[in-house]
């Protein structure tokens, strides 16, 4: 059994902001990274593809609609169908798989109308954690259907401790139903290395590397 | 090919909470101005669209507001003017 590299794809949108960080982590990780600009369409190298905090094409219109329609978002669902790898989207990136459709639901605008920036007390599953948070579109709104498929199919991996946005139950952070998408709000990657005070986000990095490792596993290339 | 000007207007769905508008509101009650303005926040956008006739160009409108300009689990969207140029 030979050890396999996890390959990583970043993608770059013009006002994409988080990349250098998102990059600095997965290497944090032993994890090879690639930076992706966002006119690209071939993703299947990758063993997971991070779409970054920013703000994507300066979030005109509001947060993620106009990245939604940029040919690597397009090939993103490609990349999920054929079951490839993993998706994660940051803030931003939770923002643009929202207005994509890839994940239910939708974030708007926080309910103090603020753009808040701070330390957030989380639950990860079941454990407490804290990790910066940096939004002024995060609070998580859905119909009652989807919020009780996303309980009943435990997908809310994240939950906020003293909601700061509104957000409907708590919701910091969601996997799909097949548990191959997450967008996740609060910033993992600026929670890494102990200078910045702060490594909660290294457990987040681990739930991933962990779910690619069994992916790896279950479809023989380790 | 005819082109025609539209002006549309996004706004929060009703039910959906609209924290801006409520800020807009308490700033309304606190001046004096007006009690319960009941504010909504939305958006202006105006555009032109090229069709064969009206309602090709209509349905077309429809398609730019449903995909781009708006998005259906949080918004809707009125055609507010639209003119051949």
């Amino acid at each position: 059994m030979k050890a396999q590299i996890i390959k990583t794809g970043i993608i770059v949108f013009p006002g994409t902001n988080c990349d250098l960080d998102t990059k600095r982590a997965c290497e944090f990780f032993g994890w090879e990274t690639d930076f992706i600009w966002h006119d690209e369409t071939s993703l299947n190298k990758y063993d997971v593809v991070f779409l970054p905090g920013g703000f994507s094409y300066g979030d005109y219109i509001r947060a993620g609609r106009l990245a939604r329609f940029s040919p690597v978002v397009m090939a993103l669902s490609d990349y999920v169908n054929k079951k490839r790898g993993f998706l994660i989207g940051i803030c931003n990136g939770f923002q643009i798989l929202c207005e994509a459709k890839l994940l239910p639901g939708i974030l708007s605008v926080n309910d103090n109308t603020k753009f808040i920036c701070e330390e957030a007390d989380l639950l990860f599953e079941n454990k407490e954690i804290t990790l910066p948070i940096a939004h002024g579109e995060g609070r998580y709104i859905a119909d009652e259907k989807t919020l009780q498929e996303i309980k009943s199919k435990k997908m809310d991996f994240l939950k906020y401790k003293n909601n700061p946005n509104g957000s409907a139950k708590d919701i910091a952070g969601l996997w799909d139903k097949e548990n191959n998408i997450i967008g996740i709000m609060p910033h993992p990657e600026r929670a890494i290395f102990a200078e910045t005070g702060n490594i909660d986000g290294r457990a987040f990095f681990e739930m991933i590397e962990a779910a690619i490792k069994g992916k790896l596993l279950s479809t023989g290339k380790i | 090919m005819k082109k025609y000007k539209a002006d549309i207007i996004v706004t929060l769905k009703k039910g959906v909470r609209d924290p801006q508008g409520t800020a807009v509101d308490t700033v309304l009650k606190r001046t004096g101005l007006e009690e319960n303005a009941e504010v909504k926040v939305g958006k202006f956008f105006a555009l032109s669209v090229s069709g064969n006739n009206e309602l090709d160009a209509r349905n077309k409108l429809n398609k730019i507001c449903e995909d781009v300009l708006s998005n259906p689990v949080l918004e809707s969207y009125e055609v507010e003017r639209f003119l051949e140029e």
